[in-house]
């Protein structure tokens, strides 16, 4: 072996040596999860950790979820993603098209008003828009989960970036064979766009579907609330003693996300990338 | 629609079909000598109708693109700043009807209060350890996992899941981790004789279990987009550091960290507005104890709207957290912005 290639070999273990313990570390909690979601209630309070199955108490998920309505809120936050993903993805086409191929006074400005967006989250504003919501009485509806997300300046910035390297000579093209804004948007532009729409629509879905805060503070029963509410609410009724079952609700919550993200990881890491900044 | 419009004007003036830019004005011109006196006003008043039109559509597209945008940004980003600076004003519980304009009130309470003071100082804490530790680490980690070795999309893939974890559940997963009698982690922290202390009931470690589940579940995220960073720097730079003979060291300080600048400064920002939104951790973990040593910023506006109802103070407090942001964000902008570098 050459001396180069030792030390390559070599690097490749240290490599290996510095990740493995931090993958192990960030593996944990996920496999301790799993492992007390399947546990006997006698096996849990084990005073030394046990890491690998020696039951298999399926029952722990039935009876989770026989205590608490979790597939209405599975229902519900199927709704509720898809709702504000459907109308984020409609407005922020329109808007990222005017901004990006429309020559109208004052494009520049208004980018900054969606740009803006990016530092009011719905964390600093709750209190406001909650007196808007009882005003327009929806509250306890899931309409009032959606509505303040429908417009996205992070989504309208990313598209306008991606419309505006789209070269002008395309549109000319379009012009002259009579095509109009909406033609022009949907036959050329989108499919153009794909990789952008797909990448800010990951996120966007990721986001929406793991939100806590704000369905928190609009909802109350639990006909309307989506997933992540649902296992709060049902923290609170076990009062945190029957931690195999509490772990099967955490199991049943974080498992959609999760197990699209295993069937779909390039997809996903690929989207996520996208939307780093670039140059 | 717009298409549709620009067709009337189009036809409804009467121009030569044929020709690729309409032209009014020529088209009423070129006829006006064969033309009977009002046939010319009639071309004149619809030249006058389609220069209507067109300026309609010009101002128009726009205004009907934008405008389902901008109407949601105002409903639910931009006005409620105002009502809530409006509010500020107010003494109100939103149990009785009338809320009596009480000035300066609210935020003369909240200077004298020891638990706002608290309540910022623990955000403080949250921001000065967490961000540096969740940055340095996830650009360690991108930097690993950017070089090309087998498993490598392993690590990317296992410091990744997080995010996909709602953060419900991740604190939920930690209350268990850190459980002082039967959780793991306490376990082995005494089977190395470290001590082992009762993390979310202690007025010391509460804060550090909260910022440890925030960065078990942010890194990920920050360390893509670092290497989202890393993968935009051209091969180049490095293959002339190498030949100037520089170390891993130096090329790290001379290409890469500047070359990341630009991704350094956006996610410093993110990093910085996701302090003012932590919420849902304090909620399930600690709500906000032991002695309101967790109570941050969002958590306690939460406690006083809807725990107390007072609107009023809850609004006054909202203001607070923007004007804090704007200005930390506006300040750490200012001075990364000069430091950036773009390629």
């Amino acid at each position: 072996m050459t001396s180069l290639g030792w030390r390559r070999s070599v690097g490749g273990w240290a490599v290996h040596l510095i990740l493995a313990p931090i993958a192990v570390l960030m593996v944990a909690p996920l496999w301790w999860m799993a492992i007390t979601s399947i546990k006997p209630r006698q096996e849990v309070f084990s005073p030394i950790p046990q890491w690998l199955p020696r039951f298999f108490h399926w029952q722990n998920f039935t009876e989770a979820l026989s205590r608490a309505p979790f597939l209405v809120y599975l229902w519900n936050s199927v709704v509720i993603t898809a709702g504000t993903l459907a109308g984020q993805l409609v407005l922020i086409t329109l808007a990222a098209y005017a901004l990006a191929r429309l020559r109208f006074r004052g494009s520049e400005g208004l980018l900054y008003v969606f740009i803006l967006q990016l530092l009011v989250p719905i964390q600093a504003t709750f209190v406001p828009n909650y007196l808007t919501m009882h005003k327009l009485d929806l509250l306890d509806t899931r309409l009032a989960i959606i509505l303040p997300f429908l417009a996205s300046g992070y989504g309208t910035f990313l598209l306008c970036q991606t419309f505006k390297q789209i070269p002008q000579e395309l549109e000319d093209a379009a012009r002259i064979d009579g095509c109009g804004h909406l033609r022009f948007l949907w036959h050329v532009l989108l499919p153009l766009a794909r990789p952008t729409l797909i990448a800010f629509g990951l996120i966007s879905f990721v986001f929406r579907w793991n939100d806590y805060f704000w369905p928190l503070i609009v909802t109350d029963s639990p006909a309307v609330r989506p997933l992540p509410i649902g296992l709060g609410m049902f923290v609170q009724q076990e009062s945190g003693a029957d931690w195999n079952l509490l772990m099967a609700a955490t199991v049943f919550v974080s498992a959609p996300l999760l197990l699209l993200f295993v069937v779909f990881q390039r997809f996903f890491t690929q989207g996520f990338l996208g939307s780093g900044l670039k140059g | 629609m717009f298409h549709e419009n620009f067709q009337v004007g189009y036809f409804g003036c009467g121009v030569d079909p044929g020709g690729l830019v309409p032209c009014p004005g020529r088209g009423g011109a070129v006829r006006a000598p064969a033309a009977r006196l009002d046939t010319q006003a009639e071309t004149i008043l619809a030249g006058a109708v389609w220069s209507r039109l067109t300026r309609l559509t010009r101002i128009g597209a726009p205004v009907a693109f934008l405008a389902p945008s901008l109407i949601f940004l105002l409903a639910f980003t931009y006005w409620p700043i105002l009502h809530a600076f409006f509010l500020g004003f107010f003494r109100w519980n939103i149990n009785t009807p009338n809320r009596v304009f009480a000035g300066l009130a609210n935020y003369r309470e909240l200077l004298l209060e020891p638990l706002f003071r608290q309540v910022l100082l623990n955000n403080i804490y949250y921001g000065l350890l967490a961000i540096p530790v969740a940055m340095a680490i996830a650009l360690f980690l991108a930097i690993q996992v950017n070089k090309r070795f087998a498993g490598c999309t392993w690590y990317r893939t296992i410091f990744f899941y997080p995010t996909m974890i709602p953060m419900v559940a991740a604190a939920m997963i930690w209350v268990w981790m850190l459980n002082p009698g039967y959780g793991p982690v306490n376990y082995y922290l005494k089977m190395l004789g470290l001590p082992a202390p009762e993390w979310l009931y202690s007025m010391e470690w509460a804060m550090p279990a909260i910022i440890m589940v925030s960065l078990w579940k942010h890194i990920g995220y920050f360390m893509i987009i670092y290497l989202a960073g890393l993968q935009n720097i051209p091969d180049d730079l490095y293959e002339a550091a190498a030949l100037e003979g520089a170390g891993p060291w130096v090329r790290f300080r001379v290409v890469t960290w500047p070359c990341l600048s630009p991704t350094t400064y956006f996610l410093f920002i993110i990093a910085i507005i996701t302090t003012f939104q932590v919420f849902d951790q304090v909620y399930i973990m600690t709500q906000g104890g032991p002695a309101n040593r967790t109570n941050v910023l969002v958590y306690y506006i939460y406690q006083n709207a809807f725990q107390f109802w007072d609107m009023g103070k809850a609004s006054a407090l909202t203001t607070v957290q923007i004007v804090l942001l704007f200005c930390l964000v506006w300040g750490a902008s200012r001075v990364l912005r000069m430091r950036v570098h773009y390629q």
